[in-house]
């Protein structure tokens, strides 16, 4: 049996499945859970091929409501479990995700979003940004990284292990078909190389010692008889999560130091048609800047705000019909600041199509 | 240098190896490359398409709306591809496989090739003759080239290398890997099959060379 399954660090040329695949591995996962949809099933293919190499295990259950519980199963057993689905599936997850919030387990799953209403593509979209972060019956109890290529796959595939034994909230890596898909270069490395820790996983049950002797009795409820129990749980989970999201908030600028006609705000991987726009509207004689954030929830809102105080205006792109735009609005709110959209629901966008667009505003 | 390329062809022309072979090779060679299929919910019959892009600097968006070569290699990919080509786009065909619309193009009308119910057609339900329906190439493109590559592949060397005939051609046309290299690509893909029988690795190589004089360096 192999020990490590990444040893040191190296360039590959892959698709994002495969380095989810592979990241998963390094971060000493234990096991999958899954049940098949494109663009996720691949993440399953490389993990049933790898895992057993190195000693670790998968489950395949018979839908995607199943494969959510029994991944909360194996985090409450104690493993370092997860999960992958995509669009209709991830709608199933949510019942399963909103009993990890109120029960504080640490699941992580993976989400190629692929295009929405319903069945609608199984290609690309970023229309699960409402549902990832503020899914089920719950109060948005989550941490959820959007990725922009395969080297934050791989990156925040690890980083969200930890994100989610550390403070205990289930966390979603949200990626997206085109992503699974493609085939780009990326490094991929072995953690502890690079001074990352895992964080120990530990079962929560059936722990050793006498109940109310040796240890405080461990209960996990997801079910409260009055209101005021109910009430004192949910306001004890909110302030931990408002004293961790400082901690866990992640975003990138670019050209956003001095003053700016215009902001562009994008997460994924549209940022990296922003980013590719940035060159071409300041040979246009525009001062333009982008703000990504990586964390989508919690949504680094100070940040947000000191970068679109600098612009005269915003503009907000994305591959869904103002998803990120009302988490934007959320976190500008009070600010008096012109909004322009480029909204393109299940459908790509270029950084020449952002210029266009800015082009033509002026 | 950027190039983003399009191809597009039926289910088994093997237009996403030589894709990944491409983007691969580009990729070992230093270069920032990204390669990616199209892929719906079809599981077969549809018309296979794969988007590359190589380039010095990091790439953007992994799809993109205009190409600077397509290469179609059926009368639907030529539909399909339609979109990707606009006046800078190098549009290269397959002339054994595709019949170009000999009727003037004023008098057929656009819409006449939008609505055409060639496009709707499943391939196994149609005659063997449907390859040699006309179409209609592309309007706009800067250049528009022909090659015989099918009856090339099956006349002269092997049905089943057409696919790197075509590889040969791009090669050529974009100049932006070394043959060296596409030949390191190819043998990570089938150094198995060589091992087995060397013969197989002399005709992809003739298939390269061969796919290579059928064109010009074009951008």
């Amino acid at each position: 049996m192999n020990e490590k399954p990444v040893i040191g660090s190296r360039r590959v040329f892959m698709t994002g499945n495969e380095v989810c695949a592979w990241a998963a591995l390094a971060a000493g996962a234990d096991i999958m859970y899954g049940y098949p949809i494109t663009p996720q099933t691949d993440i399953m293919q490389y993990w049933t091929r790898l895992a057993p190499k190195y000693g670790r295990k998968f489950l395949q259950t018979e839908d995607e409501i199943s494969a959510g519980f029994a991944t909360v199963g194996g985090v409450i057993a104690g493993k370092r479990a997860f999960s992958a689905t995509t669009g209709p599936g991830n709608t199933l997850f949510q019942e399963p995700m909103s009993m990890a919030e109120m029960m504080r387990i640490p699941t992580v799953v993976l989400l190629p979003q692929r295009g929405g209403p319903s069945t609608a593509t199984v290609i690309y979209s970023q229309q699960e940004v409402t549902m990832t972060t503020f899914g089920g019956n719950g109060e948005g109890f989550r941490v959820v990284y959007s990725t922009a290529g395969h080297q934050d796959l791989y990156d925040y595939t690890i980083k969200a292990f930890n994100t989610a034994w550390k403070y205990r909230f289930p966390t979603f890596v949200l990626g997206d078909g085109y992503q699974a898909k493609m085939r780009e270069p990326l490094t991929i490395y072995d953690p502890a190389e690079r001074g990352i820790e895992m964080v120990k996983t530990e079962p929560l049950v059936g722990l050793p010692g006498t109940p109310g002797v040796d240890r405080p009795v461990q209960h996990l409820r997801n079910t409260y008889n009055t209101e005021e129990e109910l009430y004192d749980v949910v306001i004890e989970i909110a302030r931990d999560y408002e004293k961790a999201a400082p901690e866990i908030i992640e975003w990138q600028e670019f050209d956003t130091e001095g003053e700016m006609d215009i902001l562009i705000l994008a997460h994924g991987v549209v940022s990296r048609a922003a980013q590719g726009a940035l060159p071409l509207l300041k040979d246009a004689g525009i001062r333009a800047g982008h703000f990504r954030p990586i964390t989508l929830r919690p949504m680094p809102e100070e940040q947000m705000r000191r970068a679109a105080a600098k612009a005269r205006r915003i503009l907000v792109v994305e591959s869904a019909y103002g998803q990120l735009l009302k988490l934007v609005k959320e976190a500008l709110y009070g600010m008096d600041k012109p909004i322009d959209t480029l909204l393109r629901p299940g459908a790509g966008v270029t950084a020449e199509e952002i210029v266009q667009l800015i082009q033509e505003g002026r | 240098m950027a190039i983003k390329i399009v191809l597009a062809g039926e289910g088994g022309q093997g237009v996403q190896i030589i894709a990944n072979m491409l983007a691969e090779s580009a990729y070992a060679e230093g270069k920032e490359a990204a390669y990616i299929p199209n892929f719906g919910v079809e599981q077969r019959g549809g018309v296979s398409i794969a988007f590359v892009q190589i380039d010095d600097k990091s790439i953007g968006s992994p799809k993109f709306p205009k190409a600077d070569i397509v290469v179609a290699l059926s009368n639907r990919a030529v539909e399909r591809t339609r979109q990707y080509v606009d006046e800078r786009t190098t549009f290269i065909y397959d002339t054994s496989l595709i019949s170009a619309a000999e009727i003037a193009e004023e008098a057929m009308g656009i819409q006449a090739v939008e609505a055409d119910p060639r496009s709707q057609r499943i391939p196994e339900l149609t005659d063997s003759s449907k390859e040699k329906d006309q179409v209609k190439l592309p309007e706009k493109a800067a250049n528009i080239i022909g090659i015989p590559a099918n009856d090339i592949a099956k006349n002269e060397l092997h049905p089943r290398v057409f696919n790197i005939i075509i590889l040969g051609t791009l090669l050529k046309a974009t100049a932006v890997v070394p043959l060296e290299r596409i030949k390191e690509a190819i043998e990570t893909k089938l150094g198995d099959k060589f091992e087995k029988n060397p013969a197989l690795r002399e005709l992809n190589y003739k298939a390269l060379d061969k796919g290579m004089s059928l064109v010009e360096r074009l951008v």
